[in-house]
């Protein structure tokens, strides 16, 4: 039974390991000399250098690109956690056929194909001239992230029992009171994984942000894109963007890795 | 009662975003979709339902829905057995469990395109990690990107190296909600390995798994990220899907009409499909929902 045991284990774990190896072997292109980079058969012994970080952080401007995604990504949870998690209040007190309706309908949101949104978004924009600038960004993630917000944030507000409620409300608490006295600080830990899941959606949209930014705005995602291209002679450069983008998600899964079953199914499945 | 006072209040600020980012743009686009309209030429022409006859006659249009039914068939099933096998094995580890599945789950959150960037430095012809370490050893590994089919089969495993993650960790959520008692009385009468994961197991898991599939096939059909950076949609059309195809009409040739169309139609097949699926699932056996 326990040799058993150490096979299945030993079996996982070669199946992680390669399920990793495209990351690791980025992770070490990283670091190689171009000349290093492409030889066949690939070599895994080479003198490190951190030079095309550097190069690809600074020289090529991806720290502005990192203050854009930055910028994008907090104003998104900042609009979207608070309205959605008044949204998520009501949800989870009122229960009625229209607001069971209403979730429905915020769920079937979720699956919509995002290209039918991102066009009129684009015409929009191109109208409003809007193009390029954080707001229009910010406010199509913000709507994106809702049901996403609501569902989540409603998951955690069900297990708040109702009678915090009625003794605020006992205690002379008016609704907003009630919310903002009582149930927020009771649902702190569901706003803080609701916060870093909408975090990494925002972080990591790349459709809208290819449709809607410009030079000025332009996120992580959308400027790796372009240097991923055919010339393998940047492998290295894009490699050291691609790995630096990816250490701030490598960093969230620190905080977020007992919330990830409810946080990716949106609450639906509780871990 | 009373505590509700005012509570509706509550849902507007989230509805108002609602309405004005995705209730009027989805409006918005429906109302594209019945005009002959070239961004640049500012001169909208009203053609009714022109935009989705032409689709209809068009071969690039059913190569499209052809491309996008086999990728994502073939990725939503070997991405569920695969993360059922996942979820099984860890669920029987006594210890590990949770470190393993930490580590399997970083493909799965990681940037899409950045993801996308990864496998192309593995897949890439000759230069890339699969051809860079057989070709020396006189074994000649397909042409990943640039041919027709083997190009669809990079897209899949793409897919499925991104997504097989998820439905691990739900079924594995789903495994160790099971309800032990009904396991162990099928133990007592003898059930074998075999019957008991298809007898026992994946019967109750129904719910959770027509919920994680439900979920992969909408995900599925939106997937744009990865293709666009591996493939590009090419060799050709080749692993080009509804979405790419929306794609290179709406934003490379700006015919925002003709698109729209197409979006609108791809959000009539995935409705189609989930509800095909579901209906499906629940008439199988009813109440078992």
């Amino acid at each position: 039974m326990k040799s058993r045991q150490i096979l299945l284990f030993l079996a996982l774990a070669a199946a992680t390991f390669v399920s990793l190896i495209p990351v690791l072997w980025a992770i070490l292109t990283s670091f190689k000399q171009p000349v290093d980079a492409f030889t066949i058969p690939p070599t895994l012994v080479f003198s490190p250098t951190a030079e095309f970080h550097y190069q690809i952080w600074f020289e090529k401007g991806f720290w502005t690109f990192l203050i854009n995604s930055l910028v994008i990504a907090v104003s998104t949870v900042c609009i979207s956690v608070p309205i959605g998690t008044m949204a998520a209040y009501a949800l989870s007190r009122i229960e009625t056929p229209q607001t069971r309706l209403l979730l429905m309908a915020i769920l079937a949101v979720r699956m919509f194909p995002h290209m039918l949104l991102a066009l009129p978004f684009f015409v929009m924009a191109s109208m409003l001239k809007l193009f390029d600038t954080y707001a229009i960004m910010i406010m199509a993630l913000v709507a994106i992230n809702q049901p996403f917000t609501i569902w989540l944030m409603r998951s955690f507000l069900v297990d708040v029992p109702r009678e915090l409620d009625e003794a605020a409300c006992i205690d002379g608490c008016n609704v907003w009171q009630t919310f903002v006295k009582v149930i927020v600080p009771a649902v702190r830990p569901g706003i803080v994984v609701t916060s870093l899941f909408s975090l990494l959606l925002a972080y990591n949209e790349f459709l809208f942000a290819l449709v809607l930014t410009g030079a000025k705005t332009k996120t992580l995602p959308v400027a790796i894109s372009e240097y991923g291209g055919e010339d393998i002679t940047y492998w290295s450069l894009s490699a050291a963007g691609a790995v630096g983008i990816m250490l701030p998600i490598l960093l969230f899964m620190v905080f977020a890795q007992r919330h990830l079953i409810r946080g990716l199914t949106m609450g639906a499945v509780k871990g | 009662m009373n505590t509700h006072r005012g509570l509706v209040w509550f849902l507007a600020p989230s509805l108002l975003v609602l309405v004005a980012m995705l209730v009027y743009p989805l409006g918005y686009a429906l109302y594209l979709s019945l005009f002959d309209y070239y961004l640049p030429s500012n001169a909208p022409k009203f053609i009714g339902l022109g935009n989705y006859l032409a689709l209809l006659g068009e071969a690039r249009f059913w190569g499209a829905v052809y491309n996008t039914f086999v990728i994502v068939v073939a990725s939503v099933a070997l991405e569920f057995c695969l993360g059922l096998v996942l979820a099984v094995g860890l669920y029987k580890l006594r210890f590990g469990a949770h470190g393993l599945m930490v580590v399997l789950f970083v493909p799965h959150i990681i940037t899409p395109v950045v993801a996308a960037l990864f496998l192309r430095w593995i897949f890439v012809g000759q230069w890339g990690l699969i051809d860079a370490t057989f070709w020396p050893l006189g074994i000649f590994t397909p042409d990943w990107l640039g041919d027709p089919i083997w190009a669809k089969v990079t897209v899949v495993l793409a897919d499925a190296w991104k997504a097989t993650p998820f439905m691990m960790l739900v079924l594995y959520a789903g495994l160790q909600s099971l309800d032990q008692s009904l396991i162990e009385a099928a133990t007592v009468d003898g059930a074998n390995g075999r019957q008991l994961l298809f007898r026992v197991v994946l019967p109750l898991m129904r719910p959770i798994i027509l919920f994680v599939v439900s979920i992969r096939i909408m995900d599925a059909f939106r997937f744009f990220d990865t293709i666009y950076v591996l493939t590009g949609g090419g060799p050709g059309t080749a692993t080009e899907t509804l979405t790419l195809y929306t794609y290179s009409v709406g934003f490379s040739r700006l015919e925002v009409g003709k698109a729209s169309a197409l979006g609108v139609v791809t959000l009539l097949i995935v409705l189609g499909l989930i509800s095909a699926f579901v209906s499906f699932l629940y008439r199988r056996e009813r109440g078992r929902f």
